[in-house]
């Protein structure tokens, strides 16, 4: 997967710019605040049709304009795809435009077009962090690897929230929170099955790659903690389990007025030599396990779709020890194509081609 | 002293009418009225009428609660129509989408809208009680739920089919499928999977 053209208008502090950055691995130096991570966050928006650095994304439009537009030609093995992700502002929130070969498609049509994998310093915070941050990484990988899982995630949600507005109201119409529940049900347990899979195989090259890197001293596994206890992976052990767990907290969800079972109460555990990174782990050793599920994910995403994402790194390396720093590119192994923010050109970058950036302009360096 | 205006007062009156209609903004208004202003008078008077009519003599059908100058309104009182069918549908407006395809030949019930909680809109909001009620005098053979295939219209589906189903008759769901002249290749993961669900024997 690679990006050859990219297009900014009225985005960030950039009004006009076009971009052409190389196969391999696309460096952008400056000093801070000229404009790096807006650009990797553009570049990021063509993938997922999301900021990684704002939910209002309204920022993202330049001082004065009315609207932000990021486009890029993706050429991947399916052929070359023009993409296009719009900011507008509107009277009360913005509003978001999503084209695919000039033609305005819903976002569930554009997602995943271009497959990427972002990995910025807050996804550091991810193991010590609230289980909000690990079902949010998980929620953006599958839905950008598999469009179903994104439907069923939106159905689940939706019922989710009306069935809090039940709960919060009071008007127990029985039948129709079993309505929502059977909803919930059939989403979450499509919701269950695939991120139980998609765990299993990141823990797979996750402790591959640390394995590598601590030499065979520690064992990193990561674990699937769902919310509703199945005895087997399987659809029918799924429902029976949710169905059970909803009959059995009915009163507690009504005391507390709020959905208390299933998977949007799911967690992602990190375990080295058989105990909690989150509870005991240093803060050392939980950035080498965020790194080794940074490097899974690459890999898994690749085997599914059959290519290469493209990495988005923005500012991590310099986070991180020259050790570890270099063990994750090392672990990714050959990019087809990545961007790198970095404030000074580090000789560890295999660099294709660099960029400087000064106040919003851009020049290649030769 | 009064500011000067630069717009008479009752063509300002009627763009600020027109833009508080669904979809009308001020520079649509503004074209909407000075069109009128070169209309004869007949024409300005016959839309005035009109809409004054829609309000004074439309009513809602006491059976199907769709809108109607007598009630029962014509759907329900052409002996015609196939009395052991109803369709539910969420508006009036639907009734006109279904009419249109020819296809259907049974009566309606317009239940006024979708549940939705978080709206503050349950099934006591809507016509639920009196299809329920319906349903129990008239015994129709099949009742076919035309709600729209999103999460509301999904969900009011699932409610109302609960209501019914114990009553007897055949509960039936508008089918899933891709549109007419379209492509398999273009339709979406989710669409087409649904349609291979709903797949017949040829």
């Amino acid at each position: 997967m690679r990006l050859p053209h990219i297009e900014l208008t009225n985005f960030r502090n950039y009004r006009e710019l076009e971009l052409e950055p190389a196969a391999g691995l696309n460096v952008f130096l400056g000093a801070n605040a000229q404009g790096k991570s807006n650009l990797l966050e553009a570049i990021a928006m063509l993938g997922t049709g999301k900021s990684f650095r704002t939910s209002r994304e309204s920022e993202v439009i330049r001082e004065g304009a009315s609207r932000a537009v990021v486009t890029g030609e993706a050429h991947s093995r399916m052929g070359i795809v023009r993409l296009g992700c719009m900011v507008e502002s509107g009277p009360r929130s913005a509003h978001k435009r999503y084209l695919v070969n000039g033609k305005d498609v819903r976002y569930a049509r554009f997602l995943g077009r271009a497959a990427v994998v972002t990995f910025v310093p807050a996804d550091l915070q991810m193991i010590g962090g609230a289980p909000s941050l690990r079902r949010a990484f998980l929620n953006a990988a599958l839905s950008q690897e598999q469009p179903p899982y994104y439907h069923e995630l939106v159905r689940y949600q939706r019922a989710l929230t009306q069935k809090n507005a039940m709960l919060r109201s009071e008007t127990a119409d029985r039948e129709l929170l079993e309505v929502y529940e059977q909803t919930l049900i059939e989403a979450g347990t499509a919701l269950w099955l695939a991120r139980d899979e998609a765990v299993q195989a990141l823990a797979l090259h996750a402790e591959q790659a640390h394995r590598r890197w601590s030499a065979g001293t520690e064992h990193l596994e990561l674990r699937y903690h769902p919310n509703v206890p199945a005895q087997a992976p399987t659809h029918d052990a799924v429902v029976e389990a949710f169905t059970t767990h909803l009959r059995a907290h009915r009163d507690a969800e009504r005391v507390r007025r709020t959905a208390l079972v299933g998977p949007h109460r799911d967690d992602l555990r990190f375990l080295l030599g058989g105990t909690s990174l989150a509870a005991y782990g240093s803060q050392g050793q939980q950035r080498t396990a965020v790194l080794a599920l940074k490097v899974a994910e690459y890999h898994v995403m690749r085997k599914r779709t059959g290519e290469a994402p493209i990495l988005l790194l923005d500012d991590v390396l310099s986070e991180l020890d020259a050790a570890r720093a270099a063990a994750f590119l090392e672990g990714i192994g050959d990019v087809d194509q990545g961007f790198v923010t970095a404030t000074e050109l580090d000789s560890r970058f295999p660099a294709a081609r660099k960029f400087e950036i000064d106040a919003g302009r851009l020049r290649v360096q030769a | 002293m009064p500011v000067p205006r630069a717009i008479a007062e009752p063509v300002a009156a009627l763009i600020n009418e027109f833009s508080k209609l669904p979809t009308i903004g001020p520079k649509t208004a503004a074209r909407l009225v000075f069109y009128l202003l070169n209309r004869p008078r007949h024409e300005a008077q016959a839309l005035a009428e009109a809409i004054l009519a829609v309000k004074d003599k439309v009513h809602l059908c006491t059976t199907c609660y769709s809108l109607t100058e007598h009630d029962p309104c014509d759907l329900c009182s052409d002996e015609r129509r196939d009395a052991s069918m109803i369709c539910v549908v969420a508006e009036a407006k639907d009734i006109y989408a279904i009419e249109r395809t020819g296809a259907y030949k049974g009566r309606y019930h317009v239940l006024g809208g979708l549940i939705s909680p978080m709206d503050g809109i349950g099934p006591a909001q809507l016509r639920v009680k009196e299809l329920v009620e319906r349903v129990g005098a008239d015994a129709p053979a099949e009742i076919i739920l035309a709600t729209n295939p999103n999460a509301e219209g999904e969900a009011t589906a699932l409610y109302v089919g609960r209501l019914l189903q114990p009553l007897g008759m055949a509960v039936t769901r508008l089918a899933y499928g891709l549109p007419i002249g379209g492509d398999i290749d273009y339709a979406d993961e989710v669409t087409l999977a649904r349609a291979l669900e709903g797949r017949r024997v040829l």
